[in-house]
């Protein structure tokens, strides 16, 4: 599965990209929102994971950005922090298909992932 | 001729402090270049320790627990110490399960508790703060007793470190420090604190010391512990709160007893009311909404006469939520009243329906 990962904490996105890529999938990644909308068209990925809180353009925009590109596909999982509930919340209504919430295990990570590969795959 | 000296002179000092600065820029390049180099080393060595940790799970072979040789040679360096424990701490707040207890392990496995404890001994109250958070994050319980001092201590950052880190590690039994702490708890950590507890399973701890602190935000601390964990059987012990001479902490009693209150609870606010400051005498009323009984018509009815429409509207709010005795008193009144308590009524009514 080709996966879109955006984070602006670079530690973090290593840790995301290492555990992805050994998953078998196909990764790009990027430190901000405005680099992640702008690699849409071009890489064309099955999946996207974003944090909320980036550079230039929040998760929020990012996730509507997608669904404004692939409006039927392309699913979007959020990548929150505790307390964000609120943002979670508005992240569905632009069209978020699923969320987790740091501090995370980076096999619930793939688990979440996975679903997403299942219904690819269908 | 001496005019030309001088235009020499001053020449040969431009010259000098150009060359100078291009000297400084220079050696500031090659130091710049020498201190990222090693810095863009020291971070591939922290970034693939960090890796190593997270994903080893104790059964993959082909994700071992990383080896902390080369680090434990680099470890005496202040600068990596600092990069690698900030990255530690850094993937450790946002890892959680086998990940972060191998974070953990990594931490412990490299003494950079050593160094944290060490710091709380510092002069300066920022290292102090970052050791206390630092700790907390990685979870090292077992120096909670000395974290315990810190939570008086004169610089708020560290005591709001310190209190919070006790709450992390013990829950309501951290809040042992309300016993001691002399100096002002501030909203802002109120709420930190509040929120640090709804993690944990509630436990009945005694409030009573508490609610007699010396210290006024203990007290409103208390109460609102009172008010968030509904403890009911305090109701009797909260009415020496309304004559606390902070008014916060009269404030903060009005708002417990509107949640848990009795037949005596309207009685206790009016006999009150008249030496009370008006945001008070408002935050009474508005409990008054929930509270109030036929008993309380007359004085109500007063109120509708107050000078202050943000008094008149909730007064005729408490009487129309009563019941139909209210309502109807407050009818009446109205229509010798006539404006603006009429455009109230048709809103309460309005409100009621909704």
């Amino acid at each position: 599965m080709k996966i879109l990962v955006a984070e602006d904490d670079l530690l973090m996105l290593k840790m995301l990209e290492f555990r992805l890529k050994k998953d078998g999938h196909e990764i790009i990644v990027t430190n901000d929102g405005r680099e992640a909308v702008g690699k849409l068209a071009e890489f064309q990925p099955d999946l996207v994971i974003t944090d909320i809180m980036m550079p230039y353009l929040s998760g929020l925009e990012v996730v509507s950005a997608v669904k404004k590109m692939y409006p039927t596909g392309t699913p979007v999982i959020i990548l929150s922090g505790m307390g964000q509930e609120n943002v979670v919340l508005e992240a569905f209504q632009l069209g978020a298909d699923d969320y987790i919430t740091k501090p995370f295990s980076p096999n619930e990570l793939s688990v979440r992932v996975r679903r997403f590969d299942a219904s690819v795959v269908k | 001729m001496i005019r030309l000296q001088s235009q020499e002179i001053a020449l040969v000092s431009i010259v000098i402090i150009m060359l100078g600065i291009l000297f400084y820029m220079l050696l500031y390049m090659y130091f710049k270049t020498r201190h990222d180099g090693k810095h863009d080393k020291w971070r591939v060595i922290t970034d693939e320790l960090i890796h190593g940790a997270v994903f080893y799970d104790g059964e993959d072979d082909t994700a071992p627990m990383p080896s902390t040789e080369t680090v434990n040679r680099l470890i005496g360096n202040e600068h990596f110490r600092a990069l690698l424990t900030d990255a530690i701490v850094s993937a450790k707040k946002n890892m959680a399960g086998i990940a972060s207890d191998n974070l953990k392990n990594l931490y412990i496995k490299l003494k950079l508790e050593k160094y944290a404890l060490g710091s709380l001994k510092s002069r300066h109250w920022h290292v102090k703060a970052k050791a206390i958070q630092e700790l907390t994050v990685m979870e090292i319980d077992e120096f909670v007793a000395q974290l315990y001092p810190f939570t008086n201590n004169k610089n708020e950052l560290v005591r709001m470190e310190a209190q919070s880190a006790l709450v992390q590690f013990n829950g309501f039994e951290g809040l042992r420090f309300l016993d001691i702490v002399t100096y002002p708890i501030s909203d802002w950590q109120q709420i930190k604190l509040l929120q640090q507890l709804s993690q944990v399973p509630p436990v009945n701890i005694d409030l009573d010391a508490w609610l007699k602190s010396e210290n006024s935000s203990v007290v409103v601390f208390a109460l609102k512990l009172a008010r968030n964990y509904h403890r009911f059987e305090l109701h009797d012990e909260i009415f020496p709160c309304l004559d606390h001479e902070d008014s916060r902490v009269r404030l903060e009693a009005i708002n417990f007893l509107s949640e848990i209150a009795t037949d005596e609870t309207s009685d206790q606010f009016i006999s009150r009311f008249l030496g009370e400051e008006f945001k008070h005498q408002l935050a009474m009323i508005h409990a008054m909404q929930k509270i109030a009984s036929e008993k309380d018509i007359l004085f109500l009815l007063d109120l509708l006469n107050d000078e202050n429409n943000e008094m008149k509207l909730s007064a005729a709010r408490a009487l129309a939520k009563m019941g139909h005795r209210g309502m109807s008193c407050l009818q009446e009144h109205v229509q010798s009243a006539g404006y603006p308590l009429n455009e109230m009524l048709l809103q309460i009514k309005g409100e009621l329906a909704a």
